[in-house]
């Protein structure tokens, strides 16, 4: 009986999570699809995965007709000194949080929630203003300071609520021992938080691969342009390569999803957010 | 050596000097994809014969050039030498001025080119406005008309393309039909774009109804516009030869793959049916209207290029020169060939190769019969006012008249907005100094918080640990917060002064500070009176109080929206959270190919969301989207997903759900881990059931972890624009659809009410602090105690 009532368990749940892979996985099997269908064959009563007459046309051509690997290159860069940036600034400041009482400490925290709550499309048009005095239109550094300041309040949150965690009696004990602030900070805290540190590196990474908005109002030239600013450009008013669209919203998806599988083992341990009071 | 060293300076100051003559020509435009590459070899061309200039091109689509020059034009004074586009955007153009100063953000032509040079221009090529020449058009039309695929046409016997609508609708029924048998339509007679105003226009000039009377004034609410609604309804209703549900991009793809008859379809498009292998093409006259006695009259428009006013002397000739040759003959010819289009040059017209050709010829015919695109901005107002009318009409909740009295009564009402004119009250003048003195008064407390609390407070007993210790949080604290505060304080002061300012887009260099009109605006504004409501009641009008209070919660515009933000919130966190935390306790046991499993389920998060919105969209629509059809395979009925307001809704947030649920599963997933598995043990020896064991160990232990997720999860959701956006296609059907964020992104870049959108914000952030604030400190005092 017992051993029933266990087997039937299981099925129960491998059937719910599976159904839930499948509702997760099947949209993006539709880009799939789509791409892989010969011309913008964008809607079609067929429900096939791979699509009979299949194609890596629009691969082929997003590469050879487009400078997509000139775009990768500049996302590659941007994102890559934002990830940098992110994980220096907040494991530093997430560390001053978690671990020590000084003033401003709370209006600092405070503050990092309230810039998530101010609508962010009204902030649009004030940051073009500021960015042109400051001559930085058509430069990958206004974009990189822009992405840094979006990802910094998540990844100093995120930072500090897993500082939270590790017993301040490490440091402690170090610090007994004659070792400094920073010291302790660098060599016993530092590869204890990696964990969070990684995943911090993955936000960061994220926000600057992804974004567009911001992008297409500083960015005036072709070359410069990032991966979703160039696949924004395969749009036009009223007609859309949407093959290439779709292959392209592949390809820029893979580093992301090729991140997340790498990190999956970190990504549960890593991702704990701290409280404002805390 | 010598000598090497003087050649090569001499090499880099004949480089520098040729750096310095190289001028840069920049070029915004808004063609299609398929007319990019003839634009980019012209350029070449005109770059080969002109080696000391360089031209820059960049693609936008119409509303991002639109938005994106006047941000650069008007307030940065920068921008493009060169911009292209419709000749609508003459309109808001010209009102916008530069900084101190009263021109507008583009430059009368007539001052810069001389008399003979706009002669070769057929009168319809030069755009004129407010008495200034601002745009020269390098091709004709934008206009509408009836593609028709002979094939299909042939194999039903029909003789040629109608002629009236009474052919087009007997034609129309003849190519319905159901091909393979299976019971669903899969041939239609007439494809299009039918809850875009755009393609409703035809129809409404047609029954001879105009846009805007000789005095300017809007003109929508005529028995015209009725008549022209119930003949859309009716086609798709009554005759049923259009589909249930269609889109730009569904009708262009029916077409395209030889599954419709006909599709009404502008100039831009054609190109690709002459290349479809599917289609036969043939190209007619959009049809006469007998009852009224005209023929459908499609908007017709030029699309040219105008010069930024910012352009500097030394660039001015090459960019003349640039314009000139993109509107010369020669390479208007090449796209007239290729394209089909209609050109601006008197002598083309005389070509045979283009008098001959039957296309050409039908198109010509098209635009003879077509109205000319109103330029003035009110245009924008009468779009705005048009889409929801229309839009209510096919998705049946209003009858042909009164969506006719609607959108005249919206259009008027968004024209009042567009040029709202604040601040001219007696009492403005007091409320202002108020402010001003508020605003003083805050800035020296924030000075006083930083002088004595935080730098005195530093400097308070220095050499203590407590001191030490805090000067080291600070110090590595201050490259992050020099970032952010860098990045964030002067947006969000800016957005403060805007809120309490009269600025919309008549103003956008001489604004100012007028007081709280702006709050009282948002605050305080309904869609109708309550006279209206309660006549619109009629007989079901009962005490006063009650029909006010439903009033209220049915037609202040800020609540209605609000109520809907609160709804697309609490759904979406509470499923959010739910299936997270479900997921994650699945996960959480013992599981072969849980890591693969847990991989998988993390790929929605991992997708950048503007990508799987529209992904979604497509899955949605109610002919061909997989929803639909994976629905017809278990035997339930098909749903309008995205033509009825309430599904449209539910279709954004189903795909904001998916989107949303990994990250909390992986939260949760984390919280699980860390509780010791001694207590599920202890409990189960204590005989709780599972049931208990969730209410008594997982929930409090998992509180802590969630609060500080779900709190930001809310904001996050509250102030998503991306996904509802994307799905609803900006807030169809019919306006329905917003959220607080889309409503003022709509207002503030649609309808330029910057110091409205800015008040609305403010708002928005102050409720999301409270908000914040309060769930934060509730859900952690029993945490800290």
């Amino acid at each position: 009986m017992n051993k029933f009532k266990k087997t039937m368990t299981a099925i129960i749940v491998y059937a719910i999570v599976l159904l839930f892979v499948v509702i997760a996985v099947y949209p993006v099997m539709r880009i799939l699809t789509i791409s892989l269908r010969p011309g913008d064959n964008l809607l079609n009563r067929s429900l096939a995965i791979i699509p009979q007459d299949a194609t890596f046309d629009n691969y082929v051509r997003l590469f050879t007709e487009k400078p997509f690997l000139l775009w990768i290159r500049n996302s590659l860069m941007i994102s890559i000194t934002v990830t940098v940036i992110g994980v220096a600034f907040a494991s530093l400041a997430g560390y001053a949080f978690s671990r020590y009482r000084f003033p401003g400490r709370k209006a600092g925290l405070l503050s990092l929630l309230i810039t998530q709550m101010f609508p962010a499309t009204m902030l649009l048009l004030p940051l073009f203003i500021m960015l042109s005095k400051l001559n930085l239109i058509n430069s990958f550094l206004g974009l990189i300071i822009m992405y840094s300041a979006t990802a910094l309040p998540f990844s100093i949150w995120l930072m500090k609520g897993y500082y939270d965690t590790i017993p301040f009696s490490l440091e402690e004990s170090a610090m007994v021992d004659g070792a400094g602030r920073f010291y302790s900070f660098w060599k016993i805290i530092m590869p204890l938080a990696a964990p969070a540190l990684v995943i911090t590196a993955l936000f960061s990474f994220m926000a600057a691969w992804n974004e567009y908005i911001v992008a297409a109002q500083v960015l005036w030239y072709e070359e410069m342009f990032t991966i979703p600013l160039g696949l924004k450009s395969l749009q036009g008013n009223m007609t859309t390569e949407w093959g290439m669209y779709a292959a392209g919203s592949l390809l820029i998806s893979i580093p992301v999803v090729a991140l997340f599988l790498f990190l999956s083992r970190w990504l549960v341990s890593g991702l704990t957010l701290g409280s404002v009071k805390g | 050596m010598k000598n090497s060293v003087l050649i090569t300076l001499l090499i880099l100051f004949v480089a520098c000097q040729s750096l310095i003559a190289v001028q840069k020509v920049h070029l915004w435009h808004t063609m299609e994809p398929n007319k990019r590459p003839l634009l980019a070899e012209v350029v070449d061309q005109f770059m080969q014969d002109n080696p000391d200039i360089e031209v820059i091109l960049l693609s936008k689509n119409v509303e991002e050039l639109r938005t994106g020059y006047q941000a650069a034009a008007a307030f940065t004074g920068g921008g493009p030498e060169l911009v292209y586009g419709p000749m609508d955007q003459i309109g808001p153009f010209e009102v916008m001025k530069l900084k101190n100063s009263d021109k507008s953000i583009i430059m009368p032509l007539e001052e810069v080119f001389p008399e003979e040079f706009f002669e070769k221009f057929t009168p319809n090529g030069l755009i004129r406005y407010k008495g200034h020449l601002y745009m020269i058009a390098d091709r004709i039309g934008n206009h509408l008309a009836l593609p028709y695929n002979k094939r299909l046409f042939d194999e039903e016997g029909i003789p040629g393309p109608p002629q009236t609508i009474e052919e087009l609708i007997e034609y129309g029924q003849k190519l319905t039909k159901d091909t393979d048998g299976d019971g669903n339509i899969d041939q239609w007679g007439l494809v299009w774009n039918y809850t875009e105003p755009f393609w409703y226009i035809p129809f409404f000039g047609g029954y001879g109804g105009k846009v805007f009377d000789e005095n300017g004034k809007p003109e929508l609410g005529s028995q015209a516009a009725a008549d022209a609604f119930r003949l859309i309804k009716d086609m798709r209703d009554e005759y049923k030869i259009m589909p249930p549900e269609c889109d730009y991009d569904i009708a262009d793809n029916m077409f395209n793959q030889g599954n419709a008859g006909m599709i009404i379809n502008g100039d831009w498009s054609w190109q690709k049916y002459m290349n479809s292998p599917e289609v036969d093409f043939g190209l007619a006259k959009m049809p006469y209207v007998q009852a009224a006695g005209h023929w459908c009259s499609p908007m017709v428009s030029a699309t040219g290029y105008s010069i930024n006013s910012n352009t500097k002397p030394e660039v001015m000739e090459a960019t003349k020169k640039l314009l000139a040759w993109l509107t010369g003959e020669e390479v208007q010819k090449r796209f007239a060939s290729e394209f089909k289009s209609i050109p601006s040059i008197k002598t083309l017209y005389n070509d045979p190769e283009f008098t001959n050709d039957p296309i050409v010829k039908t198109s010509a015919a098209q635009i003879e019969a077509g109205q000319l695109m109103p330029i003035v901005p009110e245009m924008r107002a009468a779009w705005d006012a048009m889409r929801p009318a229309l839009q209510s009409v096919v998705g049946g909740n209003m009858t042909p008249e009164e969506a006719a009295a609607y959108q005249q009564k919206l259009c008027v009402q968004k024209i009042n907005d567009m040029y709202e004119v604040a601040g001219e009250g007696s009492g403005s003048s007091i409320t202002k100094y108020i402010i001003y003195i508020v605003g003083i008064a805050l800035g020296l407390y924030l000075t006083y918080l930083l002088i004595f609390k935080f730098i005195l407070a530093l400097l308070r007993n220095p050499y203590t640990m407590d001191s030490r210790n805090a000067r080291f949080a600070i110090l590595i604290s201050i490259p992050a917060a020099i970032v952010m505060f860098g990045v964030v304080v002067y947006p969000f002061f800016y957005n403060i002064v805007l809120s309490f300012s009269n600025m919309n887009m008549t103003n956008v260099n001489s604004w100012e500070v007028i007081g709280v009109e702006q709050y009282g605006k948002v605050l305080w504004d309904f869609d109708m009176s309550f006279a209206d409501y309660r006549s619109s009641l009629g007989d079901n009008s009962g005490v006063v109080i009650f029909d006010y209070l439903k009033y209220f919660f049915s037609h202040h515009k800020f609540i209605t929206v609000f109520i809907k933000t609160l709804i697309w919130t609490i759904v979406n966190v509470f499923f959010h959270v739910t299936l997270g935390v479900m997921l994650a306790m699945l996960m959480n046991r013992k599981l072969p190919g849980k890591s693969i499993f847990r991989v998988l389920l993390i790929l929605p998060w991992a997708v950048p969301q503007y990508i799987v919105a529209l992904t979604w969209r497509g899955m949605f629509i109610s002919d061909t989207g997989a929803i639909n059809l994976i629905l017809g395979h278990l035997g339930i009925a098909p749903v309008s997903w995205l033509s009825e307001p309430t599904m449209a809704f539910m279709a954004a947030i189903i795909t904001n759900i998916w989107l949303g649920f990994p990250f909390m599963m992986v939260i949760a997933l984390g919280g699980l881990q860390s509780i010791p598995k001694e207590l599920y043990e202890a409990a189960e020896i204590d005989g709780a059931s599972s049931w208990k064991q969730f209410w008594n160990v997982t929930v409090p232990l998992l509180k802590p972890v969630m609060v500080p997720a779900i709190t930001l999860g809310t904001v996050w959701t509250f102030n998503n624009l991306n996904v509802l956006w994307l799905v609803t296609n900006g807030g169809q059907p019919a306006d329905h659809s917003h959220i607080l964020v889309t409503y003022v992104y709509r207002a503030a870049f649609n309808l330029y009410r910057y110091g409205y959108a800015a008040a609305f914000s403010v708002l928005i952030f102050i409720f999301l602090a409270i908000f914040g604030l309060t769930f934060m400190n509730r859900s952690q005092v029993a945490e800290k105690a």
